[in-house]
């Protein structure tokens, strides 16, 4: 599988599971862990351990919302019916069950990558020179961020003032950790555009080292391109067919 | 080719000519590349990885000229560049440079963070290479090259009054320190301590010696709790030390990059929430004092804005808490870089008054005129051990 091929399948089926909802979701389910199952084995239950760290603090929070506050789903609030806890549980777990599949195929496409660098996985893609700078920068802002958490952690637990791992300290302390992440990475990226960029021209050696790209999808792109919109076009069927 | 040495004392504005120099280059047809002190100068910033930050420079065609390869490129290819020492940084950078395009090549004081031999092999590639070179550093200037010598500013700013931080020493009561088992290993990293051990008694002042990478500044954060090892046992005069389950340390730390250690966005932020977070058994010197201290330093005010100060004005600052006398132990890793003859001169004095006064130091340089002022044992770091010399 090329990059190209896998950013195509994660885009299709991230489509899908916008605009299938309920059994509709099923197929797109059935073609991700037929995806992680064959390209990224081992490291399945990672994929499924990160996509729900990532989730649960967001479900809670509807639960909570929803469930527990509005008592009723959207869709009972727009026709001005009555409404019930279920419906409003129904439709919270529709769109946590959507957004999980969604970073679920994201962690996948990414774990099937993650032998390239960040540079050769970009540079494999076939998108305008302007795009692939933009993913640099990104993860370039994504990377500096990491790394003002690092240094402003160590700062803090040095002096004292936060405590590794969980405390009482931390939950009175932690506004100061995140005020510091954001003062040294700040501070990093106005040093970093005041002196090393200026002066090399830094960003303009991006698109040589970026330049290439593969022309062709692989027969497993198109396998796997194929199966993204069958599951897309079953679950609008089953959708369509059952609501 | 043009090789020339920048001279002069701090903030005599070496660094702004040095600048300045490389950015005229860059309007014309010479490209210029720059290695400052520390990761945001010396690092590009935009890449993951050292064999990315490596990709970002290569020229393409390739270019005929020497490679300067110090760092194992394999070996540390899949490592993210802030992860690497301050030294592999500098050794990265000047990787990047030989490979790439840049036709000039400015350092401002980086070479002061590389071991002996790197450092000979980098001022060695720096005299015969087929390129431009701008150098700004505190120690000799390397023959041969053309020295430009900066006169001290004629308004001096940021001056340090040694007399009265000399006369701030009072006699401390330091624990022993004993590492009877140290274990740590990177998560995604090299394995830098197996079972090693050291004793560090109060009232002397030990030195990490190694070569770049390999463990001193590891060590360092974990005698601050800063880095938790696996496995591990140290005491404090016998009783169990374990700062990286919280509870803090006796210790203070001056870190090499000294934006690495601010609390705060001004001074009296930084200095208020250190006092507000001594362990328990440590006195909590006033801000007056701690005011007085600073300006001691050469720093007007508590309401200095840190990022607003010259590197080596901050590099100073950073002294602050360790020299203030809170700690019982001070830690400092490369406490002289970008700072000039003089400063280092003094700085060694107050030091050794410390050590009289009962502290106990632990620093690493690869300063040898500031370790020779110094009076230390030697701690080598290597292959996973501390041995003492």
């Amino acid at each position: 599988m090329t990059p190209n091929g896998a950013v195509l399948f994660a885009a299709v089926a991230i489509l899908g599971a916008m605009v299938s909802g309920g059994r509709g979701l099923a197929a797109g389910y059935a073609v991700a862990a037929l995806f992680a199952l064959t390209q990224i084995a081992p490291r399945t239950g990672a994929c499924l351990r990160r996509a729900a760290i990532v989730m649960a603090p967001l479900a809670a929070f509807m639960l909570i919302i929803w469930v527990g506050v509005v008592g009723k789903s959207p869709q009972e609030i727009a026709s001005n019916a009555e409404g019930t806890r279920s419906a409003a549980l129904f439709y919270v777990a529709t769109v946590a069950a959507r957004l999980f599949l969604i970073v679920f195929v994201l962690q996948a496409v990414l774990l099937r990558f993650d032998h390239d660098t960040p540079f050769a996985f970009v540079r494999a893609l076939r998108v305008p020179a302007g795009a692939k700078r933009m993913m640099i920068l990104t993860l370039s802002l994504i990377e500096t961020l990491r790394n003002a958490v690092d240094r402003a952690y160590t700062a803090l637990v040095a002096a004292g003032i936060v405590t590794r791992g969980l405390s009482l300290k931390n939950l009175r302390t932690g506004w100061i950790l995140v005020q510091t992440v954001w003062l040294t990475a700040i501070t990093t990226v106005t040093a970093r555009m005041r002196d090393k960029w200026p002066v090399e021209d830094t960003l303009a050696l991006l698109d040589p080292a970026l330049d290439g790209g593969e022309r062709r999808l692989s027969p497993p792109d198109w396998l796997w391109l194929g199966l993204a919109v069958a599951a897309l076009a079953l679950g609008q069927y089953l959708v369509w067919a059952h609501g | 080719m043009a090789k020339e040495f920048i001279a002069g004392p701090n903030f005599s504005g070496r660094s702004e000519a040095l600048l300045t120099r490389l950015r005229g280059g860059a309007q014309g047809e010479q490209r210029a590349f720059f290695i400052g002190p520390y990761a945001e100068a010396a690092l590009s910033g935009l890449s993951s990885s050292v064999a990315d930050e490596i990709a970002l420079y290569r020229a393409r065609p390739p270019r005929a000229r020497d490679v300067f390869s110090r760092l194992d490129p394999v070996a540390a290819g899949a490592r993210k560049p802030q992860s690497l020492s301050g030294g592999e940084q500098v050794l990265l950078a000047l990787h990047c440079f030989s490979l790439s395009m840049h036709d000039t090549l400015g350092i401002d004081t980086a070479l002061e963070q590389l071991d002996a031999v790197n450092r000979a092999a980098a001022i060695d590639y720096l005299s015969s290479g087929a390129f431009d070179a701008l150098l700004i550093d505190n120690h000799a200037a390397p023959s041969g090259w053309r020295q430009t010598v900066r006169p001290p500013s004629p308004s001096p700013a940021f001056v340090i009054d040694w007399a009265a931080l000399n006369a701030t020493v009072v006699p401390r009561a330091a624990p022993v320190i004993d590492i009877r088992r140290l274990n740590f290993t990177y998560r995604h990293g090299p394995t830098i301590f197996r079972d090693a051990a050291a004793q560090l008694v109060p009232g002397r002042a030990y030195r990490l010696f190694g070569a770049n990478g390999a463990g001193k500044t590891t060590l360092l954060k974990i005698l601050v709790g800063a880095l938790a090892p696996a496995a591990s046992e140290i005491a404090l005069d016998g009783k169990p030390y374990a700062p990286w389950r919280g509870g803090g340390a006796p210790i203070a730390i001056a870190t090499q990059n000294p934006d690495q250690q601010w609390c705060g966005a001004t001074l009296e932020e930084d200095l208020e929430r250190r006092r507000g977070a001594l362990p328990a058994g440590v006195a909590i010197p006033d801000i007056p004092k701690l005011a007085a201290f600073a300006r001691a330093l050469g720093v007007s005010g508590l309401d200095q804005h840190l990022y607003e100060l010259p590197l080596a004005a901050r590099k100073r600052v950073s002294w602050l808490w360790p020299l203030a006398g809170v700690h019982p132990w001070l830690v400092l890793d490369e406490p002289t870089v970008g700072q000039d003859a003089a400063t280092r001169e003094n700085l060694a004095a107050l030091l050794a008054r410390l050590c009289a006064a009962g502290h106990g130091i632990v620093f690493v340089t690869h300063d040898e005129n500031f370790a020779r002022l110094l009076p230390h044992a030697v701690l080598r770091v290597e292959n996973g051990g501390i041995s003492s010399l």
